[in-house]
């Protein structure tokens, strides 16, 4: 039999042998073991060998993949938008992240697969309760200006980010954190207020990389002073246009492959990436929206890489908001919306229907609700209820942040909500303008991306004063029962007490939350080892150019 | 000609004010909007107010005008919202880069419609008329974003001789201006050598042009030496007109072939609210549809002696 260990050498969590019993009895996948044995400390390698013994290894889709022997050096050019990045705790987009990716680390590192792994954090070990996590880090670790790594660097990053001050979207994720402590020159532990175990997948979202313990004496601006532990440096960088990594000498881990990343911004226009692709200006695009997917499919010298993610558009309602502070109005747009016809129509079918809880089928907690059933009928009842019998004028607004798609969804919707005599004005803007509003617009078209657990996106969303509660919706029986599903271990148990959380989510008609779009996206054929990331994090040290 | 020149910079003085005025009550009419553009989203109200105050954004109106007005002229410029640089940094290189399209476009459709122009216009139904008429229509009735795409899935998708973007990322690159000249040159050339054309018919049917065909003089010295210096008045019109649209209107060509010029600037910092940017850009256009003026008023006169500077209503030409 196989002995499954800990990264810590430690003794294997309580819940480790249930799991594997479970895992043996085909209770629960693969997948499943994986990662929830690798929140509970369980070291990657003796959990996959463990797993094997079940059946096959584990293949995540969408590879630039090679047989072949990685070759070293090389320039790759890279297209995506170049965002301010002044203080990496604070981005509000997933592009400025993959930038500073290349200098900065993470504590763990969560992979295509969505399994996590150890990576400025050596191991973890939570506490039976799972209110204690006692975090071993790296001593090789080195930062770019000379510095040792250390626990005071990771105590002020999560100090920052849980401050009552942080404008964080960290303060909401990691609200269950009461404290950090330094427990030894590289050990920090975390003190939780209630159990979570998903708090070393949590710490690889894209607004957690681990900045220098001086970042604010120093200026808080992360581009000017860009102090890493990372395999690059940041060499030039200019807002709007490009940025420029390097190699850098003396980084701790594997070096990488390439000389040298370029990051070009070539404006919002996806189409004039796909030319600059095809015509070998560039190796890889950031994404390919679905308008270009048959462009892209004829290219020689292309690959095409695609996966299922959890990203999703929400049409949400704000419920303190006229006039969808009534539920029978948002009842009625929900009663009225067709899902299906907006993901065969607006996004051609390549993706799975969604039921306005966001959480994905393919999320491991996820919990099979009775489908939902269209009814014009009940919904203009709803409304004369509500007091519109003679139907009602709304304005959604739409910023069309990841492509027209958003635009022709919200336009299904609207054509839907006419049936039950719901007027919806679109409001189209420029996606940046967007971002601007985009919590503070009583209904509009929100992009949400994929994050590898639905709680996660639950936990940001919809809890009462949280920075990203955009629907500003506050029920104190959704928080019980997403607190009671985030302690819970058994993948099983933890999919039953979802049960409560997507019911209130639904029943409440917050949003519109038609389907789970798939993602896409195209690097030239010499590119090699680049994989598509469910969430678009893309970290380049293993890729290399043929 | 003191008098003219006198005249007319403070007629461009005078536009730029208008100008200014108009953008300065659009954009900043609102003063939280400014706050939370250089603040940044995540600024605090109280931040914001007392950034407001020690900018002087609770001065009146006016003054407020004037202060921005005088910051203009002495070049205190501000920095970008969006790319977080000095506007007086990022500007000249996105004008010289719009300027070097400008250039080359001329370069291409002067030359190339003028002569399309003349030869159609000296015989008036001849094949080459037909075939000149025909491609002008064709190209004016066809939008650059239409030739945008269709240039660019020959030459980048089918044949895959030109690159499909222009962003210049390597350093400067011929190869890479091949395409968004040739958008530009289409849409106007046709438009060009249309006018060329019918100035040069109607100059050709002209008493003086027939008696030097009775005097027996050669057919090109009549076109030349005759006809072309008449002909070509409403032409030099047209191309000094194109001069302002080269700089603004290549927004959709600089934007669809992701070329960092001025169109893309403006374009983007009119996406992002970027307030300064917008200003300056507009007041930089003003410069420019004004200086264009003033040198194609020169042109004239060199064109036409009979056009006297500062007496515009008399002389009978525009």
């Amino acid at each position: 039999m196989f002995k499954l260990r800990t990264n810590s050498g430690r003794a294997l969590h309580p819940a480790v042998p249930a799991l594997a019993d479970q895992l043996a009895k085909g209770e629960i996948g693969r997948r499943d073991f994986l990662r929830t044995a690798a929140w509970l400390g369980v070291s990657a390698a003796s959990a996959q060998a463990f797993a094997a013994a079940f059946g096959g290894a584990l293949m995540a889709p969408g590879r630039a993949e090679a047989a072949e022997v990685p070759k070293k050096g090389g320039s790759l050019r890279f297209t995506c938008q170049i965002q301010e990045m002044k203080d990496p705790a604070l981005v509000s987009w997933i592009e400025a992240s993959n930038l500073y990716r290349n200098s900065l680390e993470f504590l763990t590192l969560v992979d295509a697969d969505n399994v996590t792994h150890p990576y400025l954090a050596l191991s973890w070990d939570p506490s039976e309760d799972l209110k204690t996590w006692r975090f071993k880090l790296r001593q090789d670790v080195k930062w770019s200006n000379g510095d040792a790594f250390n626990a005071d660097d990771v105590v002020f990053n999560i100090k920052r980010w849980i401050q009552p001050t942080s404008k964080s979207s960290n303060r909401t994720a990691f609200a269950a954190v009461s404290d950090v402590e330094k427990t030894g020159e590289h050990e920090v532990t975390l003190h939780l207020s209630r159990p979570v175990l998903s708090i070393p997948e949590m710490l690889y979202a894209y607004t957690c990389p681990i900045l220098h313990r001086k970042f604010e004496e120093q200026g808080a601006d992360w581009p000017k002073n860009p102090i890493g532990t990372g395999p690059y440096s940041l060499a030039e960088y200019n807002v709007g246009q490009r940025a420029t990594f390097k190699r850098r000498e003396g980084y701790w881990g594997e070096p990488p492959y390439l000389d040298e990343i370029r990051y070009i911004d070539m404006g919002a226009d996806v189409t004039s990436h796909v030319a600059a692709l095809a015509a070998g200006q560039v190796d890889v695009l950031y994404r390919v929206t679905i308008a270009e997917l048959d462009l892209v499919k004829r290219l020689p010298n292309v690959q095409l890489l695609t996966g299922h993610a959890a990203q999703t558009l929400c049409l949400r309602m704000q419920v303190d908001q006229k006039p969808f502070d009534d539920k029978r109005v948002r009842q009625a747009i929900l009663l009225a919306a067709d899902n299906q016809k907006m993901l065969d129509l607006a996004y051609r079918g390549m993706g799975v229907v969604a039921e306005d809880h966001h959480v994905a089928p393919f999320q491991p907690e996820y919990f099979k609700l009775p489908p939902l059933k269209r009814d014009v009928a009940k919904a203009k009842q709803l409304l004369a209820d509500a007091g519109y019998k003679d139907g009602l004028d709304v304005t959604l607004t739409v910023g069309n942040t990841q492509g027209r798609w958003e635009q022709d969804t919200a336009q299904i919707l609207q054509q839907n909500c006419a049936e039950a005599g719901v007027r919806i004005k679109l409001n189209v803007m420029p996606a940046t303008e967007y971002w601007n509003i985009w919590n503070k617009a009583p209904f509009s078209v929100t992009y949400w991306a994929h994050r590898p657990l639905a709680v996660m996106t639950l936990d940001l969303a919809y809890r009462k004063g949280a920075e990203w509660n955009e629907t500003h919706f506050d029920d104190p029986t959704f928080e019980a029962a997403l607190d009671k599903a985030l302690g819970i271990i058994d993948p099983k148990a933890r999919s039953q007490a979802m049960e409560a959380v997507e019911r209130s989510l639904q029943d409440a008609a917050i949003m519109v939350q038609p389907y789970w779009a798939d993602e896409f996206t195209a690097v030239s054929a010499k590119v090699k080892d680049y994989r598509i990331h469910p969430a678009h994090y893309f970290k380049m040290d293993k890729v290399w150019l043929a | 000609m003191t008098r003219y020149a006198l005249g007319k910079a403070i007629e461009m003085v005078a536009a730029m004010v208008a100008v200014s005025f108009v953008v300065f009550l659009i954009l900043e009419a609102n003063v939280d909007g400014v706050a939370v553009k250089v603040l940044g989203q995540f600024s605090t109200p109280d931040q914001r107010q007392l950034w407001l105050r020690e900018n002087g954004y609770f001065d009146p109106f006016f003054l407020r005008y004037l202060r921005w007005l005088w910051h203009f002229a002495t070049g205190q410029w501000g920095e970008s919202t969006h790319y977080r640089e000095a506007i007086l940094n990022l500007l000249p290189e996105r004008l010289a880069a719009t300027g070097l399209l400008a250039l080359c476009t001329l370069a291409v459709m002067v030359p190339l419609s003028l002569i399309l122009g003349v030869l159609a216009g000296v015989r008036e139904g001849s094949p080459i008329d037909r075939v000149v008429t025909l491609f002008s229509v064709v190209t004016i009735s066809v939008p650059e974003f239409a030739s945008a795409v269709f240039l660019s899935a020959l030459f980048v998708f089918s044949l895959g001789w030109l690159p499909g973007a222009s962003t210049m990322t390597s350093g400067f690159s011929w190869r890479e201006l091949v395409l968004p000249v040739m958008v530009l040159a289409l849409y106007s050339t046709g438009y060009l050598a249309r006018i060329t054309r019918a100035s040069m018919a109607e100059v050709m049917a002209s008493p003086y042009i027939r008696t030097a065909l009775m005097k027996g003089a050669s057919p090109a010295r009549i076109v030349f030496r005759h006809a072309l210096r008449n002909a070509l008045i409403a032409p030099v019109t047209v191309i000094m007109l194109q001069v302002p649209w080269l700089l603004s209107g290549v927004i959709v060509v600089e934007v669809f072939f992701a070329y960092k010029g001025f169109g893309t600037l403006l374009y983007e910092a009119s996406l992002n609210s970027d307030v300064y940017v917008i200003e300056d850009c507009a007041m930089v256009s003003v410069v420019v549809v004004v200086s264009t003026q003033l040198a194609s008023d020169l042109i004239y006169a060199w064109l036409n002696p009979r056009i006297e500077f500062g007496r515009k209503a008399g002389a009978g030409t525009r």
